[in-house]
């Protein structure tokens, strides 16, 4: 069974600039946001202090829990939902000085309070505390960005290896559009920044090259052959060769993070959602921004014309 | 069959027998034989923290501390070894990692330069004016460090073997941290935890000087401006835990700097009652502690003796009569404090400080929660991943189903095998390792669907589809590779994990994509005349 007809002919190369276009006001809306909400919504891993997951037996507003703790002088710093809005769980925040370790014990009992008073006895259900010393946050934030970039970096040594240096900084710059595109709509829905997106994100980084070089292995295997086509047309014609394999692969990827998505509960939620806007990106990427940078350097170096 | 797989048919059978082997202990846990540990690996698959509920911990160990102790050291025997030779030093000066001692005259130094012999394995001395400096070396500075922190992981890992908690975990991480996990702790136990870990447990026997309501009368008493010049008159003050009628004048107590009985010669240290029934601490010493406790309480009959833990003094009873082998501590003390405190004082003291720096307490509801999920989202992204091979590949799809089931049985085993603990990011790395296998099956396959549409024999389709995908495969799962081994080295704790599960996935998945999934395809072609592939 086929899901996309063998002889197909998108013209993608043709779809490009457009393609291009978007990407940008879509790293735009990202960055936006990114300034609009002050920066990343760290996690209590980052930026140090004392979180609190915890399960509510009932519907309760977000608004609801700030004002008791606000009332009782314990303000939170944030207050996020976690999974899905049925789920009930919040994370709530609390800074170093509010809360400093020797006090959680008894934070934990002054917090089992101001939650029953809201929805009443047993009503709310402390999951997990996690505290974080504040030496700590710098640390990670730090450990996180050198991987970040240090993943690039070999990335970009190992294609430099196996393919032309074209082909390695077409891979980097689509892993860069995919990592913006994706911190982007984090952002834009305000997600905490946490160790675990962090993971999803070098996830990312290693599908979104996974797919590109599917793609660039074909265009090297295609430039080997006697063929009379111009550079544009072989690049088309080998992402259009290998569009039954992209598909049929987005698609499997899809159903497994969908069921995490939907079925991992409260704690796997946002790292399903975070790989889902990064393996749909990454995919996009490799066909529009990788093979697309190729094709604009070739032309632009003057080795094609 | 064709030769080559019968090669990698061994191969194959061997990672099988592996993974039984390593997956055994997983899932029969106690009801493995007994000749199994002689034989075979005991430990099985562990479920970290968040899915098993319990508490995580992050030490950070001073290990800087023992560095001060060291120089501290030099100088008392230095200050020693002068006096012997009858030098008088003019002075002493501490800065960072150097010790200098300064002289009155050049012939004084010059007599003190034999002590260079004493210390040139472990530091650099110069020599400038009137005076000797001794650096301590780089290596040695690592090596009292590294002496430090196994010592503090030591005492913890006893101590947190002793509370009677099941499979606890500690592990040194980096250079100064310990991560601890005790797993199925609950919330009600963290405080007694975290206090068993934390606390020094360094136990000091000292004579009393002095008694006092508050520190400035004491200091005046000896003319001292600050606790610190009490310290060249080889004394030093310790506030009391005595509260109550009648105790206000013993709030802050005066006692020698030095004390000759410590914690360390303990022999044993248990809960008992008092002869009121209040729970106390009982101690013995060993026989250089009895004899050493007995010259002390021989010594100073009459005199106060001061029993000092962790620099407060918890009591200070007059010694009636010489007493050596053993001796008690009260206190306000409840059952399981005087129990936990028996216990840090058994498996002794921490040599330098730790600081709290993270910590994870899971509640096990969250943890049957996540496991219950994890398990369900598994299962579903499986079913739905094996009845779309098939749909779309047919027979080749139940093939790659087939090695795709293999491929998850190796990793499981191997994660065993290297006593990987199982999170929540780590299920979250298997079930995306299973996403790239599929992968791998389906340019493999698209590949060969291409090869028969070209024209090519079945059989040639098979052999072109996976020998001209093998180079994409290979390159896409060294780069992911590549990635997780970054995670690896510069992650911590649940990122880690994720590393690990993604990297023993990327390497099994392309060991069952190019060579599982092929041998089992020769199997069923074998050598004979195919009209037709199903896929």
């Amino acid at each position: 069974m086929d899901l996309i007809k063998p002889d197909i002919n998108i013209n993608f190369v043709g779809k490009m600039k457009t393609a291009v276009f978007i990407s940008w006001v879509l790293i735009l809306i990202g960055v936006g946001s990114f300034i609009y909400h002050k920066g990343p919504n760290w996690g209590v891993e980052f930026v140090g202090g004392t979180e609190v997951h915890v399960k509510f037996a009932k519907d309760i507003k977000p608004d609801d829990i700030r004002g008791a703790l606000n009332s009782a002088g314990y303000p939170a710093e944030s207050l996020q939902q976690l999974g899905l809005p049925q789920d009930n769980e919040y994370l709530v925040r609390f800074s170093h000085e509010l809360v400093p370790f020797e006090k959680i014990q008894e934070f934990r009992g002054r917090l089992e309070g101001i939650f029953e008073s809201v929805v009443g006895k047993n009503g709310a259900n402390i999951l997990r505390i996690d505290y974080i010393g504040p030496k700590v946050g710098r640390e990670l934030i730090q450990k996180a960005i050198i991987s970040v970039v240090l993943g690039w970096i070999v990335i970009l040594l190992y294609l430099m290896i196996r393919f032309e240096f074209e082909f390695a900084l077409g891979a980097v710059i689509a892993i860069i559009h995919d990592i913006f595109i994706t911190i982007g709509a984090i952002s834009l829905l305000n997600k905490e920044f946490t160790l675990t997106i962090v993971a999803a994100i070098l996830t990312v980084i290693g599908y979104s090259v996974n797919d590109t070089i599917v793609i660039f292995d074909r265009i090297r295997e295609n430039l080997k052959k006697v063929t009379k086509v111009g550079f544009r047309q072989l690049v088309n014609e080998s992402v259009n060769q290998t569009l039954s394999r992209t598909t049929l692969t987005v698609v499997t990827v899809f159903l497994v993070l969908v069921a995490l998505f939907l079925l991992g509960g409260s704690v796997i939620h946002d790292f399903a959602f975070t790989l889902i806007v990064g393996v749909v990106t990454g995919t996009y990427s490799s066909i529009f921004i990788a093979s697309a940078f190729v094709v604009y350097w070739k032309y632009k170096k003057g080795v094609l014309t | 069959m064709k030769r080559a797989s019968r090669g990698w048919m061994i191969v194959i059978l061997i990672a099988i027998f592996l993974s039984v082997v390593f997956l055994t202990p997983t899932f029969l846990g106690d009801r493995l034989p007994g000749w199994w540990g002689k034989v075979f690996p005991q430990k099985g698959l562990r479920l970290g923290l968040d899915l098993k509920g319990g508490i995580y911990l992050v030490l950070g160990v001073r290990a800087d501390r023992a560095v001060e102790h060291e120089i501290v050291n030099m100088k008392q025997t230095i200050t020693e070894e002068l006096n012997k030779d009858q030098i008088l030093p003019k002075g002493f000066d501490i800065r960072d990692k150097t010790l200098t001692v300064s002289f009155f005259s050049d012939s004084a130094r010059e007599k003190a330069k034999r002590l260079k012999g004493n210390f040139e394995n472990i530091a650099d001395i110069n020599e400038s004016d009137q005076s000797l400096s001794f650096t301590l070396k780089d290596q040695y500075i690592k090596e009292t460090q590294v002496k430090a922190i196994d010592q503090v992981k030591e005492t913890i890992e006893n101590r947190i073997n002793e509370f009677g908690v099941v499979e606890p975990i500690v592990q040194k991480i980096g250079t100064d941290r310990i991560v601890i996990q005790v797993p199925g702790a609950k919330p009600s136990d963290r405080e007694r935890i975290i206090n068993i870990i934390k606390r020094a447990a360094v136990l000091e026997f000292k004579i009393v000087k002095d008694a006092g309501p508050n520190e400035e009368t004491l200091l005046a008493k000896y003319g001292a401006k600050s606790p610190d010049d009490l310290l060249a008159q080889g004394l030093k003050l310790y506030p009391g835990e005595a509260t109550g009628a009648g105790r206000e004048n013993e709030r802050f107590f005066i006692a020698e700097r030095d004390s000759q009985v410590t914690g360390q010669y303990l022999s044993d240290a248990r809960l008992i009652f008092d002869e009121y029934g209040r729970p106390a601490v009982g101690f013995s010493f060993n026989p250089q502690g009895a004899s050493k406790f007995g010259k002390l309480t021989g010594d100073n009959i009459g005199k106060r003796l001061a029993i000092v833990l962790d620099g407060v003094v918890k009591s200070a009873p007059v010694i009636q009569e010489r007493i050596s082998s053993q001796g008690r501590i009260t206190g306000n003390f409840t059952i399981d404090e005087a129990k936990d405190l028996s216990l840090v004082l058994r498996s002794g003291a921490l040599q330098v400080p730790v600081d709290i720096e993270q910590e994870q307490t899971v509640g096990p509801s969250l943890g049957r929660d996540s496991i219950r999920k994890g398990e369900l989202s598994m299962v579903v992204g499986a079913i739905a991943v094996f009845f779309f091979m098939i749909i779309f590949y047919r027979l080749q799809g139940l093939i790659a189903d087939v090695a795709l089931a293999f491929n998850m049985f190796f990793i499981m085993g191997f994660l065993s095998a290297f006593g990987v603990t199982l999170t929540l990011p780590g299920i979250a790395g298997l079930v995306l390792t299973l996403g790239m296998a599929v992968d791998g099956n389906i340019l493999i396959f698209e590949r060969i669907k291409e090869e028969l549409r070209a024209g090519k024999s079945p059989i040639a389709s098979i052999d072109a589809g996976y020998e001209r995908s093998l180079w994409t495969v290979i390159d896409t799962h060294v780069t992911t590779l590549l990635t997780g081994v970054i995670l690896f080295w510069f992650g911590t704790g649940p990122i880690k994990g994720f590393a690990v599960t993604l990297c023993i996935g990327i390497v099994s998945t392309l060991f069952s994509n190019v060579i599982v999934a092929r041998v089992i395809t020769d199997l069923i072609y074998g050598e004979r005349k195919v009209e037709a592939l199903s896929i």
